[in-house]
Formats: structure tokens, C-alpha cells, sequence
């Protein structure tokens, strides 16, 4: 742990901002670092001017060209890639309109008497069959199966939250077509992952592989 | 910002202009790939940290105020916070529920102090080069690959807090000598 002995409560907090922007510390200091930058100003200030000091280094980071990620990006930011759209439409010709009209409504409306604000967002990837929607009102988080199946025989599949660059944290295993969960204060910006996991869900507190994602956002 | 040709389009992005939030990724995507790869273990890693940090660049480029800093500089911040938290979670496993950082872009100095901060970004090489060789690297190595002070203590076959001790002893030495 920290050894402040030789210290004065001012260079500690010097030194704090520059192991924070370095990167060094351990994740529980990260995460108190940066509930502490949203309210001490002077300690924000000393973290900037380290990012401004260190930014010298940043031409030592080779440029490698990036693939075109940006439909996925898209499909996270705005929801409903191509290829989900597409397999939306499969399956809903699969179980016939009719069925398809009751599953929309399920999906989309929220629940009767609802007052308070509705969020969404669809859970899809270019390179996945599989496909949710996601709505969150009143306190519940609702989410709906649009295409896929159950995970394979020893697998489970988990749902995540994940808010501004904290960690991953477990929804909980996700079973069957549409299943609901009691959820506080989700607000825009969060990002929902689905993950595939070994059957009972992660033993290690992160998720395994991400499958999916979508950013929650007002409906 | 003078000669800052990202500004401009994170500013577009930050009103929600898709246009410019695509020639964002065409212009600034191959230097923070670049980041995310040294940093990150893989490449499969670094392409899913990529979508991610695009994501958060489209939610957050409001913070991002050119009267500060550089946008390339405020881009590779995300990035490698991003990344650095990865490599974090991924090794400790503990589960948080808060932690979105303000600190790109809030508290703002003024347009003055940002063009001393120009300076002193510079600055840094010659104050590290005056650092002890093996701490110089540890710095650099924590900086430019996301080593932990526990990557450090093994890298350089030292007690953990002897290393802490070690690398903010060289970070206090460095205030010193910027502030100079």
C-alpha cells in the first residue's frame, strides 16, 4: 500500500494523479480516484496536468490500421444493425405474423400504468444470430429474445451493466425467450453486454466472451 | 484550438452528427487501435476496446472543451483509461457500480494555462531523461503498455511497495522539475 511517511498531504495527492494517469494502480484505487475527480476540483486539476505532461509520450504509440468497426459501433450506439434488422424479419416470418404482431407489442409497449421515463435498447451484433431487446421502466429491466436460441448444452448466457468505465457488473444468467429483473436507477448512457459463459454463469466476476452490447437510451 | 483539426469534428460529434462522428473513426481510429494494441493482450481484444471507446467518444465528446487540450490528446486519454481498466478488472475481478471519470475534460484552466500546459507536455522527455534510467523506463513502461505496479515489481524484481515507493518518489522528482 501506499507508504506516505516522507509525504506532505499535498505531494501525496501529486503523486496520487500521476499513478492514476499512468495507470499503475490497482482497480479499487482507480475507481476511488474517479469518484473523487467528480467532486474535488483542485485533485482534477492535478490529474490533467499530469495527462497534459505525459500526452509527450503519445507519439511513441504506433499508428496500426484499424478495421472498419464502424457499423458495429453504430449498431451499439443506434441499436439495430443490418443483419439484426434481417433475422428480426426471419423470424418473425417463421412464427407468422400474427404471433410477430403479439411479440412486438410484448416487446415495445411498456408495461400498463407505467409513469415513469421508458429506455431501450436492442442487443445485436453483425456477427450474431442472436438478438435481444431490452426496455427499462419503472424499476424493471425487461428482456426480450428476438432471435437465436438458448446457449449450447454447458453454457449459459449472462447479462451485464456496465456505467461510465466501471466494471462489468452481473445481471444475473438469462433464461428463456423474455425474462424481467428488478433493476435501480439504470439511466441513459449504461451500456448493456450479453456474455456467453460456462453453465452457472462467470466464477470470476467479469464476463467471459461478449457477445452483444447496446447503450441504453431513451425510447 | 491552432492546429488542432480533430477539435472540430469532436465538437461536431458532441451534436450528435453522425457524418462527423464517421470521419472521426477514418482520421483518429488507427492511432487509438494503435493504443489499445500495445496496451491490450490481443488483437481480437483491442478491436472490441476500439467499439467501445467509439462509444464512449459519441457519449461523452460534450466534456471534451479544445480551451484544455488537444482532442488527439483527450481521444488517447479514453482510450488508454479504457484499456488500462480492462487489463484491472480483468486481473482483480472486482465488481463496481460507479465510476465514470469527469477528468478529460472538467475544470477547465484557462485558454492561458493550456498553452503553458503545450509547453510542459514537452518538457516531460527532458525531466525524464534526468530520472534514474530504471525508473525513467518504469514510467514509460507504465505509461505506454499499462503496467500495473505489480507487472513493475516483477519486471524489475523488486518488493511491491519498494516499487511504489520508488516509481512515486521519480513522479514527485518530475513535478519538480517541470515546475522549474
Amino acid at each position: 500500500m501506499i507508504d506516505p511517511r516522507d509525504l506532505s498531504s499535498d505531494d501525496e495527492d501529486t503523486a496520487l494523479a500521476a499513478e492514476y494517469v499512468l495507470g499503475v494502480l490497482a482497480l479499487d484505487e482507480r475507481l476511488a480516484v474517479e469518484a473523487r475527480l467528480k467532486a474535488d476540483t483542485a485533485f482534477a486539476e492535478l490529474v490533467t496536468a499530469w495527462e497534459t505532461h505525459f500526452s509527450a509520450l503519445n507519439d511513441d504509440f504506433a499508428s496500426a490500421q484499424a478495421p472498419d468497426l464502424m457499423p458495429l459501433i453504430e449498431a451499439r450506439i443506434f441499436g439495430k444493425s443490418v443483419r439484426a434488422t434481417r433475422s428480426w424479419w426471419g423470424f418473425f416470418a417463421g412464427i407468422g405474423v400474427a404471433a410477430a404482431l403479439v411479440v412486438a407489442v410484448v416487446v415495445n409497449l411498456p408495461p400498463a400504468g407505467n409513469t415513469g421515463p421508458v429506455l431501450t435498447t436492442s442487443l445485436a451484433a453483425e456477427t450474431q444470430d442472436l438478438a435481444f431487446n431490452a426496455s427499462y421502466s419503472d424499476g424493471t429491466l425487461t428482456l426480450a429474445r428476438l432471435s437465436g436460441t438458448d446457449a449450447e448444452a454447458g453454457r449459459d448466457y449472462e447479462l451485464w451493466v456496465i456505467i461510465g468505465d466501471a466494471a462489468p457488473v452481473s445481471l444475473g444468467l438469462i433464461k428463456g425467450a423474455t425474462s424481467t429483473r428488478p433493476l435501480a436507477n439504470l439511466a441513459p448512457g449504461a451500456v448493456l453486454a450479453v456474455s456467453l459463459e460456462q453453465a452457472g454463469g462467470s466464477t470470476t466476476g467479469a464476463p467471459d466472451q461478449v457477445l452483444l452490447t447496446g447503450v441504453i437510451a431513451a425510447l | 484550438m491552432i492546429d488542432d483539426p480533430v477539435a472540430p469534428l469532436l465538437a461536431r460529434v458532441a451534436t450528435q452528427d453522425r457524418a462527423a462522428f464517421r470521419d472521426l473513426y477514418s482520421t483518429t481510429s488507427s492511432k487509438l487501435f494503435g493504443v489499445l494494441l500495445r496496451i491490450l493482450p490481443n488483437r481480437a481484444e483491442a478491436e472490441d476496446a476500439l467499439q467501445e471507446v467509439f462509444t464512449r467518444v459519441w457519449l461523452r465528446a460534450g466534456r471534451f472543451d479544445p480551451e484544455k487540450g488537444r482532442a488527439m490528446t483527450w481521444l488517447i486519454s479514453v482510450a488508454r483509461n479504457h484499456a488500462i481498466d480492462r487489463l484491472r478488472t480483468r486481473v482483480e475481478h472486482t465488481a463496481a457500480t460507479d465510476g465514470e471519470t469527469d477528468a478529460l475534460v472538467d475544470n477547465t484552466p484557462s485558454a492561458e494555462a493550456n498553452l503553458i500546459a503545450k509547453g510542459q507536455a514537452r518538457k516531460i522527455v527532458d525531466c525524464m531523461s534526468a530520472l534514474e534510467p530504471d525508473r525513467a523506463k518504469a514510467v514509460q513502461g507504465a505509461y505506454l503498455s499499462g503496467l500495473s505496479y505489480a507487472d513493475l515489481s516483477a519486471k524489475f524484481n523488486v518488493p511491491l511497495n519498494t516499487m511504489r515507493t520508488w516509481l512515486r518518489r521519480s513522479l514527485l522528482q518530475l513535478k519538480e522539475c517541470l515546475e522549474k
